[in-house]
């Protein structure tokens, strides 16, 4: 709401070319146009909009596939680290510290030894107002 | 019956004391290391600190390495851990928060009509 009236004011002082101003626009294109459009919509905020679940999925994802003992083409979202992924509950801490980074997070002690599969990962940081 | 019951709480409550443990020791070496390249170093030889007693079966043994882990992790706390900014203790705890609900700024207040 703010933004739109920010929006004209900015936009009279700063000339942007046609092709920059297209992803801003068109802010449902996945990655940096969003997360840009994020940043403009409350700048200098340590308090970001949420992310959107898709963004969580693909970005929890690939965090998990990037750990060297998980093989990548059994990685879904509907996983369970140990049975489905033959992960160890050393490798579990591993990866949800892992997640935890990925989105700037600080998960309790208690609650981040509960999160041992995929829809756990999601259900925690889709609904955390800090994931950023 | 009641021993093997007992057994395996016993177990699985052993379990969540390493997970905690390495949740944290892990932590503390990310907070050790200066770069990043030196923290993987250090993350697989802890890891290979904890392999080393992956075989032990004796629960008073295992008791006794969970209680000798925890006391040298302890010991060796980094002073100064690093907190995620928005979180109590970090840098931008309660600086800039969101307005409340419902707020609306009016740019052109008392100018309405012009």
């Amino acid at each position: 709401m703010a933004a739109a009236a920010l929006r004209p004011a900015i936009l009279r002082h700063i000339r942007l070319s046609p092709a920059m101003a297209a992803p801003l626009v068109g802010a449902t294109a996945a990655g940096q146009p969003l997360a840009l459009a994020r940043w403009l919509a409350r700048p200098m905020s340590s308090h970001d909009a949420h992310l959107t679940r898709d963004e969580v999925v693909d970005r929890v994802l690939d965090v998990i596939k990037c750990h060297p003992k998980v093989d990548p083409s059994k990685v879904t979202p509907e996983a369970h680290f140990e049975k489905d992924l033959g992960l160890d509950s050393l490798d579990t801490v591993e990866v949800v510290m892992a997640i935890e980074e990925e989105f700037k997070l600080e998960i309790p002690d208690l609650e981040a030894d509960k999160i041992n599969s995929l829809p756990l990962a999601i259900e925690y940081v889709a609904n955390h107002p800090m994931a950023g | 019956m009641s021993t093997t019951a007992g057994y395996l709480a016993r177990r699985a409550g052993q379990k969540e004391r390493v997970r905690l443990l390495y949740r944290r020791a892990l932590k503390d070496t990310l907070n050790w290391a200066v770069h990043r390249h030196l923290f993987y170093q250090d993350a697989s030889e802890l890891r290979d600190k904890f392999e080393a007693n992956r075989n032990v079966e004796n629960l008073d043994v295992i008791d006794r390495l969970i209680e000798d882990a925890e006391a040298q992790q302890r010991n060796f706390q980094h002073p100064d851990p690093y907190i995620v900014p928005w979180a109590p203790g970090g840098t931008k705890f309660t600086r800039n928060p969101p307005p409340p609900e419902g707020i609306e700024i009016i740019y052109n207040y008392g100018k309405e009509d012009q």
